[in-house]
């Protein structure tokens, strides 16, 4: 399909729904600078094509990206991005991301297996946030 | 009771009240009564002998209740050209005349229908590689449904009723098969019913749900309301009277230590002991088809009582 | 909807039109043939005023032509068993009759223009093939004077257009209550040999009360024309059927049958006056319909095997639009 800046894929297996999954794809799109602001969002019809979803499921979608102010629907045009998500500059992710990398290698050497990282991480979330509120 | 979501008059593309087939001495169905809003994709689903093809014939005019009333597009279902024109009916058994080609049904369609997009059907199967010009019996299994499907999606009906089409198909061609029937939606103006076994199926495509157990409606509705309105809740053994009384009990498991109770919430549940999680569509039709009857209280009591 | 039929049969339709091509050249060709053959024998014997044998003396066309005539008594039945059986039972059987009823097409048009197509292809069909042979039997007929007569009547006029719808009225309501197409090939073979077989020997002969003529057997009655004889025989004094006479026979009678007087003749001698008189109280009948019924008896029963035809429709009516298919 020609001039599609983003491809979704649906996990029918994943707990989150449809199309609350369609909606962390273009957020992280927009975090990653995949998308743009002005870049055209497929169509319903795209979408559905690709994904064999059902098309309310896309409309509702980009309806609660439009509610969040991130996208605007032009009527007989499309649905364009109109803002970023707040959050931290592009480069931020990819700097992040490696060196998140390196804890996990670092991890595995030291024998820590995948669930024992995530309950790591999963534990230092919680903490954080319990610092938050006290 | 069956809870039936009020829909406004004008937009049900299927409306049946009490509506039942009786053959000789087996009942078919009975006492079916269901609403599904246009724009819908629904999911008809339950075990074999249900009901679900009776009912799909029904709705298509191809046989007539014995008792209930349906309207189907706002009518009622009669052998004549205006309401054939308006549903499209895609049986189990693929009716294509094997030695004819793609291309030959296309002139047939012509023809036969009233309005007739024969344009839409060789784009879709020439999207699909599937050739025109070869007859129709040498084609795959899967081929032979799309070239089916966009026969029946030609004529542009408002309502297409599916009898399992994708029972037999590998994955591939079940995923392109849902995704040319949600596409034809997203286009406007078309309601589906897709009768089926898989529950995959149909949360990915599906909106609406019919669930057939016994013969009889379980369940009719949006998928997302009936998924926000059930949940498992899980706690200890102990006294369950007042939830059963504010709430509908759908299944009930009990150990000597701990009580599992598949619900339909009236209301928020607010019992500290219980923890409750959402369910997903796989649950709630499990649980429903786990019913041996008509649901009533005295027997899911008994069921736990027992043991 | 026309269309449809068309395109599903059009091959069998070609291989009919072959058929029937095929034939045509071949009785247009003999039966030329015969004709010029016919029309100077007609001038020699004129000439040389021995007409009245020629009958007896001619022989038309050849014995293979003439088989393949006879065996046009089975035509119309083709028709019905290999268009008719099949074309409903296989629809049926595979489903694709639901195909034009999922292109909006109700399902009383599709048979009434499926049975209809079919039936006005077999008539058709019927009609064609009896034109041929009845032109090409013409100087046959003028000759033999047997157009009246079983195996003759049956492939000429407008009978064998009744046979033609019967059979295929009769293949398609087999084909609507069996669907499957063997079996429905089967039945309606078996019921079209089994119907004609009873009207041709049972009915036909009573369409209209036969006449009975007596003679004296010194002036035998020979009825006009091309009559249809359906019994003939001496009777003596006392009423009874005198057997047929083969070897030694006086006027007919048979030697063990003569009266008393006769017996002296009974070894060769000229019979005596007393004789003659004996025999003059036994008479002989023929029992016939005479010629100029022969339109009525094709209209008669061209009336029953339609009206036949046209009860099988409506049973395959009944069949396939009340059944809950």
């Amino acid at each position: 399909m020609g001039g599609q800046v983003i491809s979704f894929r649906v996990d029918g297996r994943s707990v989150a729904p449809p199309y609350l999954q369609i909606v962390q794809q273009v957020k992280q799109a927009l975090r990653m600078g995949v998308l743009d602001v002005g870049d055209k969002l497929p169509t319903v019809r795209e979408v559905v094509a690709a994904t064999a979803i059902n098309p309310n499921t896309v409309l509702k979608a980009y309806r609660d990206l439009e509610r969040d102010g991130l996208v605007e629907a032009r009527a007989g045009h499309g649905t364009f991005v109109r803002h970023r998500p707040p959050g931290p500059p592009p480069g931020t992710h990819s700097r992040l991301g490696r060196s998140l990398a390196r804890w996990v290698a670092e991890a595995r050497a030291a024998g820590l297996d995948d669930e024992s990282m995530e309950s790591l991480l999963r534990v230092a979330l919680r903490a954080e946030t319990e610092e938050e509120i006290a | 009771m069956i809870e039936v979501q009020a829909v406004p008059e004008a937009a049900a593309a299927i409306r049946t009240s009490g509506l039942g087939k009786r053959y000789r001495r087996v009942c078919a169905l009975s006492d079916c009564t269901i609403t599904v809003p246009e724009g819908r994709i629904s999911a008809l689903i339950g075990p074999n002998g249900a009901g679900k093809t009776t009912l799909l014939r029904l709705l298509a005019g191809l046989t007539r209740p014995t008792n209930g009333e349906l309207t189907v597009n706002g009518g009622i279902p009669r052998q004549e050209p205006a309401f054939l024109a308006s549903i499209g009916f895609l049986a189990q058994e693929i009716p294509l005349y094997r030695r004819l080609s793609a291309e030959d049904h296309i002139g047939a369609g012509a023809h036969l229908n009233p309005r007739w997009d024969g344009e839409s059907v060789r784009e879709r199967l020439t999207a699909l590689t599937i050739p025109l010009d070869r007859a129709v019996g040498t084609l795959s299994g899967g081929q032979r449904s799309q070239v089916a499907l966009a026969l029946t999606l030609a004529k542009r009906p408002r309502l297409l009723l599916l009898d399992e089409p994708v029972a037999a198909l590998d994955p591939l061609a079940r995923r392109n098969f849902l995704a040319i029937l949600a596409d034809a939606v997203a286009a406007g103006g078309l309601t589906v019913v897709l009768s089926s076994h898989l529950v995959a199926d149909a949360e990915r495509v599906c909106d609406h749900i019919i669930m057939l157990a016994a013969s009889r409606v379980q369940l009719c509705g949006d998928i997302e309301e009936l998924l926000a309105e059930h949940q498992l809740l899980v706690g200890p053994r102990k006294d369950t009277s007042a939830i059963e009384r504010d709430h509908r009990v759908v299944q009930v498991t009990r150990t000597p230590r701990q009580v599992t109770m598949f619900v339909r919430r009236c209301g928020p549940v607010i019992d500290p002991a219980f923890q409750a999680s959402d369910v997903s569509l796989e649950e709630v039709v499990l649980a429903y088809m786990g019913q041996d009857a008509p649901p009533a209280r005295a027997q899911l009591n008994s069921i736990g009582d027992n043991q | 909807m026309t269309w449809l039929v068309w395109r599903l049969h059009r091959t069998q339709l070609y291989i009919a039109a072959a058929l029937l091509a095929a034939l045509t050249i071949l009785l247009l060709v003999t039966g030329l043939q015969m004709a010029s053959q016919y029309h100077s024998a007609l001038a020699a014997c004129g000439a040389s005023h021995s007409c009245a044998t020629l009958a007896s003396t001619l022989f038309l066309g050849s014995h293979a032509v003439g088989f393949l005539v006879i065996m046009t008594l089975g035509v119309p039945a083709l028709f019905g068993l290999f268009w008719g059986a099949p074309l409903v039972a296989s629809e049926l059987e595979t489903g694709t009759s639901q195909f034009a009823w999922m292109q909006s097409v109700t399902r009383k048009r599709w048979l009434a223009v499926t049975a209809g197509e079919m039936l006005l292809a077999a008539a058709a069909w019927g009609g064609a093939v009896s034109a041929l042979v009845t032109w090409w039997s013409g100087p046959d007929n003028a000759l033999q004077l047997d157009q009246f007569k079983p195996g003759r009547f049956d492939i000429m006029g407008i009978v064998p257009v009744g046979y033609a719808l019967f059979a295929m009225a009769l293949g398609l309501c087999a084909g609507a209550l069996l669907r499957r197409s063997v079996p429905a090939l089967a039945v309606t073979l078996a019921g079209f040999i089994v119907v004609r077989a009873v009207v041709t020997i049972w009915l036909r002969p009573h369409y209209l009360s036969a006449i009975t003529v007596t003679y004296k057997l010194f002036s035998p009655f020979t009825p006009t024309g091309s009559y249809w004889q359906l019994a003939q025989g001496i009777r003596n004094p006392a009423g009874q059927l005198v057997p047929a006479a083969n070897g030694l026979a006086i006027d007919g009678i048979p030697v063990g049958s003569l009266p008393a007087a006769c017996a002296a003749a009974a070894d060769g001698v000229r019979p005596t006056a007393s004789c003659r008189q004996a025999l003059g109280a036994f008479h002989g009948f023929i029992t016939y319909q005479p010629a100029n019924r022969y339109w009525a008896f094709q209209g008669i029963e061209f009336g029953i095997f339609a009206a036949l035809a046209a009860l099988l429709i409506a049973v395959t009516a009944v069949v396939v639009l009340r059944r809950d298919v």
